[in-house]
């Protein structure tokens, strides 16, 4: 056993690794290995042979096996039980439809088809009083019928169960005994709202058998590790609890990127960040101040899931987005993407069409031979050859010292950071932030060629691009504290007093200091943060305001900060009781080198011609590349440069400068306004 | 495609070149999209909030829409006329902001509210703002202004377009007129001044992008961006057969009377430009299912706008290639002073089921069958005895979509011209004193065919207090078509049980009533029509 922690995210293609061992002297290794869908546990056993190591004391792990059963419809065979009367709740939904104009789209398929929708005679209303008792009875036939089915897992969400849970335990208890497993709302989201509580008990009814198995294929490989599993709160728990509600995964990924991200930011005493990863197919950004802002309002595969989740906003623009021309002659740029397979032109694996990534070949931005760190060499008359024909297509032609390839390439990037700028646009100025108060932090393979310019646009000072960017998400599970939350629908009157509110939250304080307590944190490391979501009576909408003894006059003072205007007088209500209790974990340490001359030649391997913005418009310079690996802290980068790194290219554009701090991250220093 | 002037064959860099389209597409339709946002958050009544029964958009100096992000399709074509109306009515200077909800005068029906605003850089006009939102009351005979009414002014109060901010200050006495004749007075001023707050956001988009780009170039988007909708739809034309097709349908009645109320509709194409003639409808009637132009046009924009398979910029240039006729005093084209508080929400679905059954003439592997054609509106208004203040509760109900050439029509969901979301059961039963007894799908009533419409919604109410319920619901009597040979989808009902035990009594498909306590209504919703022959035995 040694003091060696490990992250792990599981992704499409590969698995990532981050290993810290505190004891001699905190370095980092990281590790890639090729993802195995099918058995995603084998590319992690794969990945910890080969980084030897041996027993870790801890592993935190993020994968994507609850995300992918939804996603491709592969979960358990799963029933739902609910009040008579309300059988078909997941096929009405909120009966709306995704696209407006699209006369064939359909609607999502639920995780549980009409047939295994069970209706049992109950009703409570909404003070929580019983008007129809569950009859006991009418369980055996249920339990037959469940058998018939040939059902593995059952979702239970009885209306108003938030108030009276008793109705589901007495089903659950049952159902359990003859060896189902079974999620129950009232356990898994204890909240208003039938449609979004049935959803969620049912994504995590449909994800829990398939998480468990895969858990326990891991769990014998790491029987003597600490093992975490990453949660899409930005938090981590053990293996039980993520057993237990394993709809809390979803989306666990990319809240390692937000969560690793921010600790970068904090590592350099920038708190307020905007985190920018983008990937071959898609685009997250997420806006953080001084920590993650969670939601309840995500969802997956158009389903809603009413767990916390960080805040990330996705578009779909990414290094194999395609670029194309539409009927109408405008140039768009994804959302279909060429992904890995078979990937962009310039793989040469048989995509013709032009993508991100190959505008980038085409402007000279991405070496062919230094991508990937020399893992995979691209082919660039590929790419020309298929930009070219997009240009043929949008009506360009040659134009100054241009030629028409390059000029749709220009155009594929322009409209890819449209979308992109778009993106950071919704989660900052669209809040009421000034994007000029924040830091990017980029990382993802793509991220890197975009970052300085969509800085420039929004008017932000500085890209941080942390080293080992494209692992960054499993270097923010090892860092993620462990963190728990609990909701309650109370919807109490305004004037409620403050002593029955604390009465009412002590059972939620109660179970959050013991669960976290049962991950192993000791006490004095572990801090509750209750809160209330309120609202005007008559609103539909919820504030979350901290618990208090002032908690009206604040939350007239959030409502008139978030919104421009509050009433103050008129009646309020207290809908729902919110609980995250948070046990710290030692994050590790960066390490941090004191920097030496800032003269970057030792690292300048050779120069090449690029297509660069110019007073002018844009033009073709000889532009030096740096190995991004063999620059040290201290070394400064004037623009206009190309830095490769083993798993990400940077661009630092004619008017930045980069540094390497002491931490080793490239710090971009952004001027000029963008075009 | 075809070639056209938009393809510069030079090698300098054109000014409309097909990046800078995309990229001011993308910038126009955020900025729409972010007054929206600004609407949705701000605003006070749940049907603006959780609903989100509201549009917002952005036009150019002529009036012209440039963007409107996509919330409600009744409201496409209509918001246009909206800011045409306040330009011949009214002079707009800097800092003003215009009302209206006039049918007659810009609006559809009157809980639509308008607001423009019009945006100035340097003191030059160079774009408005505009926003739209369905206002949970704004007076009239019965709470929620959705009533069975004979002229407009029982269906509430008529704002004309007039000035609610006048070189920055609010008009105070336009504010106290529109707050005296409403309900619930706070909840509207809330809702107003959201409206305004989010044309400010869009007013603010426009200036930065006037600063950044010049308001020339600026222009000349807005400009450029309509011709690229009106290529797509172009593009679209040409593809379909030359011919004329021609489709008829009807409304089961008019809430007064009892005979049906026609819609027909001849769409001729030619070449890449199209005419759609309603003439043959019926003349507009006594009862409040009379459509204005707005919603005609809205309805006509929707058909074309749904076989484009692009995500296209929705805005004015969509319909440039299209003509449309609507004879004035038709039940397609009302004059004042008709009653059309169910044009918006029903005729607007018939008119648009006759267009997309002419189209399925043209182009048959692109059209499903009918939809369920109507919204069911629900509306239930008393007092609730525990809070001791009147409420007004109004919903709209989905139903069957029809199925189509690709396969079944989903059940129980919205379709067409609008889109917007049920109230929780929980929530509706902590509000008012109702109960849901029942909400499922109504199995079996989608139209029959090799490919099954979808099924409708059965939805049990209970009162728990006495209350006066207003039904608004079509397809009650002629059912959703079904398209190649598919069967209709089953009409809707609308029933009521007086006490436990008792027999379900049958209503009409339009009417207000008052019920007690104890007493359940029943609505049951239309399946969508089947497509294709159904399978024999």
């Amino acid at each position: 056993m040694t003091d060696l922690r490990i992250g792990v995210d599981v992704g499409g293609t590969f698995t990532d690794f981050v290993l810290y061992d505190p004891a001699p002297d905190g370095a980092f290794r990281t590790l890639k290995v090729l993802s195995t869908p099918a058995d995603p546990s084998e590319g992690v056993r794969e990945g910890l042979d080969r980084a030897d190591a041996g027993s870790p004391s801890e592993v935190v792990h993020g994968s994507t096996v609850a995300t992918n059963a939804v996603l491709e419809r592969k979960g358990a065979k799963t029933a739902l039980v609910t009040t008579d009367g309300f059988e078909d709740v997941l096929t009405i939904a909120r009966q709306n439809r995704s696209d407006l104009y699209d006369l064939s789209a359909g609607r999502p398929e639920p995780l549980v088809p009409p047939e295994r929708c069970f209706g049992v005679s109950e009703r409570v209303d909404e003070k929580g009083r019983v008007l129809g008792d569950l009859d006991g009875d009418e369980l055996d036939p249920l339990v037959e019928a469940l058998e018939a089915a040939g059902v593995e897992s059952v979702a239970v969400s009885l209306l108003f169960s938030f108030l009276h849970p008793d109705h589901e335990e007495r089903i659950a208890e049952r159902l359990r005994r003859e060896g189902f497993a079974v999620s129950r709302s009232s356990d898994v989201l204890p909240e208003f709202r039938e449609y979004e509580r049935a959803s969620t008990t049912a994504v995590n009814a449909y994800v829990g058998p398939i998480l468990d198995r895969y858990l326990e294929r891991l769990g014998r490989r790491l029987a003597d590790s600490r093992f975490r599993i990453m949660q899409s709160n930005g938090g981590s728990v053990g293996t039980e609890e993520a057993r237990r509600h394993g709809v809390r995964s979803i989306l666990s990924g990319p809240a390692g990127g937000a969560v690793g991200a921010l600790r970068v930011a904090r590592g350099v005493e920038r708190e307020d960040v905007i985190s920018f990863d983008m990937g071959g197919t898609s685009t997250d950004v997420s806006l953080m101040r001084g920590d993650v802002e969670v939601t309840s309002e995500a969802s997956v595969g158009g389903l809603p899931v009413r767990v916390p989740v960080i805040d990330i906003h996705t578009v779909g623009a990414g290094g194999g987005s395609v670029g194309r021309v539409d009927a109408g002659g405008a140039l768009r740029v994804g959302p279909e993407s060429a992904g890995a397979d078979p990937g962009p032109a310039c793989y040469g694996r048989g995509g013709e069409r032009a993508t991100v990534t190959d505008a980038h070949v085409v402007l000279g931005r991405l070496p062919p031979e230094a991508f990937l760190g020399g893992r995979m060499s691209l082919e660039p008359d590929r790419a020309r050859t298929a930009l070219d024909a997009v240009g043929r297509e949008a009506g360009l032609g040659d134009g100054g010292e241009l030629d028409r390839a390059e000029r749709a390439a220009l155009g594929v990037v322009r409209v890819a950071n449209a979308h992109m700028e778009r993106a950071l646009r919704v989660i900052s100025v669209e809040r009421g932030h000034e994007p000029e108060d924040f830091a990017m932090v980029s990382y993802g393979g793509a991220g890197g060629l975009h970052a300085a310019e969509l800085a420039r646009r929004l008017g932000i000072g500085e890209v941080i691009v942390p080293p080992a960017a494209s692992v960054l998400s499993a270097f923010g599970m090892l860092s993620a504290d462990v963190v728990k939350d609990y909701v309650q629908t109370v919807m109490l009157p305004g004037d409620t007093p403050f002593d029955d509110l604390r009465r009412r939250m002590r059972p939620l304080a109660e179970r959050g200091r013991d669960e976290v307590e049962a991950e192993g944190v000791p006490p004095e490391r572990i801090h509750l943060e209750p809160a209330m979501d309120m609202r005007y009576e008559g609103q539909s909408y919820e504030l979350e305001v901290p618990l208090g003894e002032d908690f009206v006059d604040r939350f007239h003072r959030e409502h008139r900060r978030t919104y421009g205007h509050a009433e103050q007088g008129a009646p309020v209500e207290i809908v729902n009781l919110r609980l995250r209790a948070v046990g710290e974990v030692d994050p590790p340490v960066l390490p941090d080198r004191e920097p030496g001359p800032p003269d970057p030649a030792e690292a300048r391997r050779s120069s090449r011609p690029v297509i660069v913005a110019g007073p002018a418009g844009p033009e073709r310079r000889r532009v030096p590349v740096f190995d991004g690996e063999a620059l040290r802290p201290g070394h400064e980068v004037p623009g206009p440069a190309v830095i490769a790194e083993s798993d990400t290219t940077v661009l630092v554009g004619p008017p930045d400068r980069a540094r390497v701090d002491r931490r080793r991250n490239l710090r971009l220093e952004i001027r000029g306004e963008g075009a | 495609m075809s070639g056209d002037a938009r393809r510069p064959s030079d090698g300098g860099a054109p000014e409309l070149d097909p990046v800078r389209l995309e990229v001011f597409r993308q910038l126009f339709s955020s900025a729409a999209e972010e007054m929206g946002g600004v609407l949705q958050r701000t605003s006070h009544s749940p049907n603006i909030k959780e609903r989100r029964d509201f549009s917002c958009a952005l036009f150019d100096p002529t009036g012209r829409m440039v963007a409107q992000a996509a919330h409600i399709p009744v409201h496409l074509g209509a918001m246009p006329l909206s800011v045409r109306s306040c330009l011949e009515h009214l002079e707009l200077g800097e800092g003003d902001v215009a009302v209206l909800n006039d049918p007659f005068r810009g609006g559809t029906h009157l809980p639509d509210v308008t607001m423009v605003t019009p945006v100035h850089v340097d003191g030059e006009l160079v774009g408005f703002a505009a926003s739209r939102a369905h206002h949970a009351d704004v007076g009239g005979m019965t709470p929620g202004s959705m009533p069975l009414s004979r002229e407009l002014f029982q269906e509430g109060l008529v704002v004309p377009p007039v000035k609610l901010v006048e070189a920055g200050e609010r008009n105070e006495a336009v504010w106290e007129m529109i707050l005296a004749n409403v309900r619930t007075p706070e909840e509207r001023a809330g809702d107003l001044r959201a409206q305004v707050a989010a044309n400010e956001r869009g007013g603010k988009r426009l200036r930065a992008l006037c600063r950044r780009h010049g308001p020339d170039r600026v222009g000349r988007f807005m400009e450029g961006l309509q011709e690229y909708a009106a290529r797509v739809t172009r593009d679209l034309i040409s593809g379909l057969p030359d011919g004329s097709y021609r489709f008829d349908d009807r409304l089961d009645d008019d809430g007064v009377g009892d005979e049906p109320v026609e819609i027909r509709v001849e769409i001729s194409i030619e070449g890449d430009r199209a005419s759609v003639d309603f003439s043959g409808s019926a003349d507009q009637r006594p009862g409040g299912v009379n459509a204005v132009y707005a919603i005609t046009l809205s309805a006509t924009y929707y058909a074309f706008r749904a076989l484009i398979d692009e995500d296209v910029p929705s805005n004015s240039g969509g319909l440039d290639p299209v003509e449309i006729v609507a004879p004035e005093g038709s039940v397609v084209n009302a004059r004042r002073p008709a009653a059309v508080a169910g044009g918006n929400v029903e005729t607007s679905q018939r008119i648009t089921d006759v267009l997309l059954g002419a189209l399925a003439e043209a182009c048959p592997d692109r059209v499903p069958a009918a939809s369920q054609g109507t919204m069911n509106n629900l509306t239930v208004g008393g007092t609730d005895p525990e809070r001791g203040r009147p409420y007004a509760y109004y919903e709209t109900i989905a139903g069957g979509m029809g199925a189509g050439p690709w396969g079944d029509g989903p059940s129980a969901v919205h379709s067409h011209m609008t889109n917007t979301l049920n109230t929780p059961v929980e929530a509706l039963e902590f509000a008012y004193p109702l109960r849901v007894r029942r909400c499922e799908v109504r199995r079996g009533s989608g139209g029959k065919g090799a490919r099954r419409g979808g099924d409708g919604v059965r939805r049990d109410l209970e009162l728990l207090a006495p209350a006066r319920v207003t039904l608004l619901t079509e397809r009650r009597r002629y059912p959703p078509y079904g398209l190649e040979g598919g069967e209709p989808g089953e009409p809707g009902r609308n029933l009521r049980r007086p006490a436990p035990g008792a027999e379900w009594e049958e209503l009409p498909g339009k009417c207000s009533l008052e019920m007690g306590a104890g007493e359940v209504l029943r609505i049951e919703t239309p399946g969508g029509g089947g497509h294709g022959e159904p399978d024999a035995g």
